[in-house]
């Protein structure tokens, strides 16, 4: 079971909170391995999109800056290539860290978690997946633009109408009614388990 | 003799490089019978394929002649080249020891004239350039060959080329006829100074090694060298144009859980030392160097100082990502410097991956069971029952002074050892 997260009690160095991070996040016990290379960060394909990137995002833990941690955009940027991963000379599961702390600070309530452009793609991705049993490519990128407002929304549609063209093309979307498959009756009673015992482990 | 007996007071060294030079110099300048075996047809190993050593940028070839003279001038001390051990029996005070060796080819009349090479028509690999270049199949492995005695390469043997190198030859010095041939000797003790091999950087698959301007540090070290491809100007490997943007990259497979999880000691040294040689020839060059931290340890600490005062040194706190082919061929690094986060891709004309020492005997299924650790390398000494040593680089990673200070005390180890101490 995950211990709940210790009070900050407002210090910006909490050393509790890093180890919290520790003993409680995927792959937390190996951060003490690390040995600030940057092997990880300069290996990351979108890493000059990170505020901070995982090796300075993992000192900031170390130094138990837990709201900058929390409120970072790095953990949403990743893009799970494992490039770090395999790449890490003291063997850290970098990739686990970082998706991990961004369940934490999303189930933290976070605002900068939950308005990352990943949070908004994962919460109309699995919209979809709950209406229908799959991704309805056209449906969900609407939920996903709508995220933002509806000007943006069409703002967002119309830079995206070349992609959707092309994907008609080969057959990835469709026009017309959403296929659905047969069991999503079914499928909504796993993600509620799925999601119970989630809530269970993290003694929520 | 203190313990009687039949025991042994003779020493084998297992290697002749500087570790192996030094000890059995030492033993056998101490009054004991030495017999050093070196597999390769040279002595001097590693060391001779230096073009400097670190931090006082001599000459290594310097320090080897004396040795070698010290060689020369004892009775007491037998060496065998192209000899490798085949076997060890027996305990502390008398180890039987089975030694193979491989044709040369080439026997004790040779004087070094070079007719043979002169007649020989195909080429081999030049190991003491790493195979950067390729030599004459009848060949002088180096200018300070020690012995200075040609060698044939197995592979011309049985061909007409070798009855024509045999032809060549004044002084009936060819002997094609030579076979692999093992003896047996006794000894009390045994020096292993079986040295090391640099980390194969092919293995590091981000680092591109495949890559023409990407080199490893044993190579640059030959790229400086007055002897080697380049006559000892530092040129890019691929076009042959002056080397003038260099990055240096510290710790490539060292410290390491995928390759070598240990620091080798040597190489931010010898990159500084690399440093130093491209600054000392050319006048604009711009030489980077990535490293994690840097161990210039006791007083090598100045020399790295002397580096950080040069403002076309730059030293950069990163390991980098990788490294790329470029759009015009030249090699591009990558990764984020760790001080001020910035992701950076910069192209050079030459990149240098410090690798690491990797013990010989890894790897290997050796002729006799040694205390290794983890890695390979050979543990100095057991117990007092073991009549068995390491020196140098066998018994972990060390530069050329802590080599040969380790192999004096290993010297002293198996004298005791044999004189029943």
């Amino acid at each position: 079971m995950t211990a709940p997260l210790p009070e900050s009690n407002g210090k910006k160095y909490d050393l509790g909170f890093a180890r919290w991070v520790y003993e409680n996040v995927d792959g937390g016990d190996k951060l003490s391995m690390c040995m600030q290379c940057g092997a990880c960060s300069g290996s990351c394909p979108i890493g000059t999109e990170m505020d901070h990137g995982p090796r300075k995002l993992f000192m900031m833990i170390r130094a138990g800056m837990k709201e900058d941690v929390l409120k970072s955009n790095t953990m949403f940027n990743c893009t799970s290539c494992y490039n770090c991963v395999v790449r890490c000379p003291r063997k850290v599961p970098v990739t686990y860290i970082l998706q991990d702390l961004g369940r934490v600070a999303q189930r933290l309530g976070y605002a900068e978690a939950k308005e990352t452009d990943n949070a908004r793609f994962a919460k109309a991705f699995f919209w979809s997946t709950r209406k229908f049993g799959r991704t309805d490519e056209r449906l969900f990128s609407a939920k996903y633009y709508l995220s933002f407002g509806v000007g943006e929304a069409i703002k967002m549609a119309k830079a995206n109408m070349p992609v959707a063209r092309s994907l008609m093309k080969a057959k990835r979307m469709h026009l017309g009614m959403p296929h659905k498959i047969k069991g999503v009756k079914e499928l909504n009673a796993i993600l509620d388990k799925a999601e119970e015992i989630e809530k269970r482990e993290q003694g929520v | 003799m203190p313990n009687g007996g039949p025991n042994s007071q003779a020493i084998l060294v297992v290697g002749g490089g500087i570790a192996g030079i030094s000890a059995a110099v030492e033993t056998a300048e101490a009054g004991y019978d030495v017999i050093l075996l070196e597999s390769s047809p040279v002595l001097g190993g590693r060391v001779s394929r230096l073009n400097r050593y670190f931090p006082k940028l001599c000459h290594p070839t310097c320090g080897l002649e004396i040795n070698y003279q010290r060689i020369r001038g004892n009775p007491r001390l037998k060496m065998f080249t192209m000899a490798t051990v085949a076997g060890v029996s027996g305990e502390k005070g008398n180890y039987t020891v089975t030694v193979k060796t491989t044709p040369r080819h080439v026997n004790a009349k040779c004087t070094a004239c070079g007719d043979c090479a002169a007649a020989a028509t195909s080429e081999v690999p030049d190991a003491s350039n790493y195979g950067l270049t390729t030599k004459k199949a009848a060949y002088l492995p180096h200018e300070h060959a020690f012995p200075m005695r040609y060698v044939i390469d197995p592979s011309v043997i049985g061909t007409p080329e070798a009855d024509a190198i045999k032809a060549a030859c004044k002084y009936d010095a060819v002997d094609l006829d030579e076979t692999e041939q093992t003896f047996d000797v006794t000894v009390g003790a045994i020096i292993w100074a079986t040295g090391w091999r640099p980390y194969d950087a092919k293995n590091l698959t981000a680092y591109s090694y495949e890559l023409p301007d990407v080199i490893n540090n044993v190579e640059m070290e030959r790229l400086a060298a007055h002897d080697g491809p380049t006559d000892g100007k530092i040129l890019r490997p691929s076009n042959g144009e002056e080397a003038k943007r260099v990055a240096l990259i510290q710790c490539a497979g060292s410290r390491d859980h995928n390759h070598l999880a240990y620091c080798s000691r040597i190489c931010c040294l010898a990159s500084l030392k690399h440093a130093a040689y491209v600054r000392e020839q050319y006048a604009d060059a711009d030489v980077d160097i990535y490293y994690i931290d840097i161990r210039a340890h006791d007083k090598l600490e100045a020399f790295h100082q002397k580096l950080k005062n040069d403002p076309q040194v730059t030293f950069h706190k990163s390991k980098p990502a990788a490294i790329v082919e470029g759009p015009d061929g030249r090699p591009v690094v990558k990764g984020e410097d760790t001080v001020t986060r910035d992701v950076y891709a910069r192209d050079y004309d030459l990149v240098v991956l410090a690798t690491g020492m990797e013990p010989s005997t890894a790897g290997f299924d050796l002729p006799v069971t040694l205390s290794q650790d983890d890695y390979g390398f050979i543990v100095p000494h057991v117990e007092d029952t073991d009549g068995m040593f390491s020196a140098g680089v066998a018994q972990g990673p060390l530069d050329v002074s802590m080599s040969v200070q380790s192999a004096t005390a290993a010297a002293l180890k198996a004298i005791q050892a044999v004189d029943g101490a």
